[in-house]
């Protein structure tokens, strides 16, 4: 029973980590119906920026961790505004079917290799803002760090929803998001929500790069595997939905856990995959997701 | 009738004259090739195992060189990559026209790199990778002659002095294996269990990790289930770290006694105070016990300032110095660069040379190219960050 609680919570923890990256698939698609596919590097960069200015490798450190966060926002927001502007803008110009999914994943490679000659390939630990010695919850054992990236994950829906529902740039976001053309007419600025949309897809992207950088390792790959698997994530729970990603997030990360335990470590990845491939199977828009009816 | 010379001929002459003068120059210094990973993950073996050799070169040359001509070393980078291994190997056999080379810090690299040395008749001394099967790929009688040899601790002999520890020195009665799911990991694996089995014992539990995942919840709760004393590993620095940083997560806390990865910065930096106490076979520690190694650890430092004066990889930076030295005493035995001479005389080392790691006396013979013996490499434990003897 100890053991099964333990598998549970480390999975909770593991899928959390999955959800906070995964949000930022969510918000380029709501406008734009792509999606950044360097949303893995978007996590390293802002994670190896968070490093740079809260750890020693630059000769730091200039800030502490919390105070570093607004830093690694504003970079994060930055980064995907010129991901936006070189990679997605022209391929929308011109109603290039396809053209982004290679321009973002070519701007991936690049924001990798730059990553690589900066700071170098090898993985650096993060300095935990967090007592690292864990907690004990009915016999099972949490790390502080992992208690705080869900509440990160929560948060972070919590801010998203709001944003979409309370504010007039959120309902301008929302509108571009469910009719372009007629929001464009009405007077919203189309282009500029979405590229705002990208600002704030590798924002959230960055933001989540520094809440799992503590317990992930730091470095130039840390985002291959982690972009995948928050992809898969985004697919499962549904694009469109906040809580379809945080639902997600734990089913793939319990399903890992459970699975590396009860039947082989090396097959651990192979149930969530399957997974993936039944709901799309089932129902592609996802677990919570909305369907989406394409008229032609 | 008279020859019409034509307006080429003088400056084709005078070419081919400073080209010819440029070659017997050339000649006069012994080119040696490098071959190893300067960039990337596995760079900091790389970049210690280069400096070492360098350092033993620079030395050698000072002293007057070897047959009275300089060593020139040709550096090329394998970037850890199969294919590019292969490539370096071409290059430096048929452009450079080394008379041997050294290096290699990745077994796939290795493997992959030697049959092309084999081929072109040139001694090759794997001095970093340690995959028992490198020096076993071109073993007479099926050929005539084996060209490899090796100066590090292969992965039988690691895999033996791992379980010795776990087995015979602290009583160990059950252990699991922890191996990452590459080739290092899983050959690594199956020599432990050979090793194993030589004391009639069978692991436990074998659990397997992929690079780059971040939570071994799952591996570490059955290796506790299954009553294991003790972890043995068989992977690379960050995954390791990983290990470390999550059996203290779950509060299990029992001894990590694995392969010399242990030893890695990126293992003992990650992993922190969940790091210490690891046990690792070790050639060379960082420790000046004598005045030989106090002499070579002072040397490295000066010339290549690492940052805490901490040398990135001081089993590499060890083992490229005397592979360097080895090297030197063959080819002056053998009196000449000749492939087959040099092989000969590295079979037969009639001087014995003295490194840091040990003492070659007779490093080599026609069976046996491994230099490194059980019994030479010693435990190494993590302590406050750094390596130290394990006693």
């Amino acid at each position: 029973m100890e053991i099964l609680l333990q598998l549970i919570l480390s999975g909770i923890a593991l899928g959390m980590i999955y959800a906070v990256i995964a949000f930022g698939y969510q918000s380029t698609f709501a406008t734009s119906g792509t999606l950044n596919f360097g949303q893995g590097e978007a996590l390293m960069l802002g994670a190896m920026f968070g490093l740079s200015l809260a750890g020693d490798v630059m000769g730091g450190p200039y800030l502490n961790y919390w105070l570093m966060i607004p830093a690694v926002l504003i970079f994060g927001a930055l980064q995907g505004a010129v991901v936006e502007a070189v990679g997605v803008r022209p391929a929308i110009k011109t109603k290039s079917e396809f053209g982004w999914i290679m321009s973002t994943i070519a701007l991936g490679i690049i924001f990798r290799n730059v990553a690589e000659n900066i700071w170098g390939k090898d993985d650096m630990p993060f300095p935990s803002p967090l007592p690292t010695s864990p907690l004990h919850i009915f016999g099972a054992n949490v790390l502080p760090m992992e208690l705080m990236v869900v509440v990160g994950a929560f948060l972070m829906m919590i801010l998203v929803e709001l944003f979409n529902r309370k504010t007039i740039y959120g309902k301008a976001v929302v509108a571009t998001a469910s009719d372009r053309d007629a929001a464009g007419l009405m007077g919203i600025n189309t282009r500029m929500v979405i590229t705002f949309s990208y600002a704030l897809s590798s924002m959230s992207a960055a933001f989540a790069g520094v809440l799992i950088a503590p317990i992930t390792l730091t470095g130039a790959s840390m985002g291959a595997v982690l972009g995948l698997k928050a992809f898969a994530v985004a697919i499962i729970g549904g694009l469109n939905s906040g809580m379809g990603i945080i639902v997600g997030g734990v089913l793939l990360g319990i399903a890992e856990t459970t699975t590396g335990f009860y039947i082989s470590t090396g097959y651990k990845d192979v149930p969530g995959l399957v997974l993936l491939l039944f709901v799309l199977a089932i129902k592609p828009s996802g677990i919570f997701g909305k369907t989406a009816i394409k008229k032609v | 009738m008279h020859m019409i010379k034509p307006r080429w001929i003088k400056p084709v002459v005078s070419a081919s004259l400073l080209a010819l003068a440029l070659s017997a120059q050339a000649a006069d210094t012994i080119k040696i090739g490098v071959s190893g990973p300067y960039s990337g993950g596995s760079s900091p073996m790389g970049v210690s195992m280069r400096d070492g050799v360098k350092l033993a070169a620079d030395e050698i040359n000072k002293a007057g060189g070897i047959l009275g001509r300089k060593i020139q070393l040709i550096e090329r980078d394998d970037e850890a990559k199969n294919e590019r291994g292969v490539q370096v190997a071409q290059e430096l056999i048929n452009r450079e026209h080394v008379v041997a080379t050294m290096g290699f810090i990745n077994t796939g690299v290795a493997l992959a790199a030697t049959r092309f040395y084999q081929e072109a008749k040139i001694p090759v001394i794997d001095n970093v990778a340690t995959g028992s099967l490198v020096t076993k790929q071109f073993l007479p009688p099926k050929y005539p002659k084996n060209y490899v040899f090796r100066i590090a601790a292969n992965d039988t002999i690691q895999s033996h002095m791992i379980v010795e520890e776990a087995v015979v020195k602290r009583k160990f009665t059950k252990v699991a294996i922890l191996a990452d799911s590459t080739n290092y990991g899983q050959l690594g694996r199956q020599d432990l269990e050979k090793a194993l089995d030589e004391r009639g014992m069978k692991p436990v539990d074998e659990e397997k990790f992929n690079i780059k995942d971040t939570d071994m919840t799952s591996q570490l709760l059955k290796a506790k289930a299954a009553g294991a004393q003790a972890i043995l590993t068989y992977a690379i620095g960050p995954e390791l770290a990983q290990v470390a940083n999550g059996m203290d997560k779950l509060g299990w806390k029992v001894p990590m006694i694995g392969s010399w990865t242990l030893s890695m910065a990126n293992f003992i930096d990650n992993a922190g105070k969940n790091g210490e106490g690891a046990l690792m076979p070790q050639t060379f520690i960082q420790d000046p016990d004598t005045p030989k190694r106090k002499a070579f650890i002072d040397a490295y430092i000066k010339a290549y300032h690492p940052s805490h004066n901490r040398i990135p990889s001081p089993v590499s930076a060890a083992q490229g110095y005397d592979s360097m030295y080895v090297l030197a005493a063959a080819i002056k035995q053998a009196g000449s660069t000749d492939g087959d001479k040099i092989l000969a005389a590295l079979e037969n080392l009639n001087t014995k040379v003295e490194g840091v790691v040990t003492t070659y006396d007779h490093p080599f013979s026609s069976t046996d190219h491994e230099a490194i013996k059980i019994g030479t490499p010693v435990m190494g434990v993590v302590k406050n960050g750094h390596v130290v003897h394990a006693n």
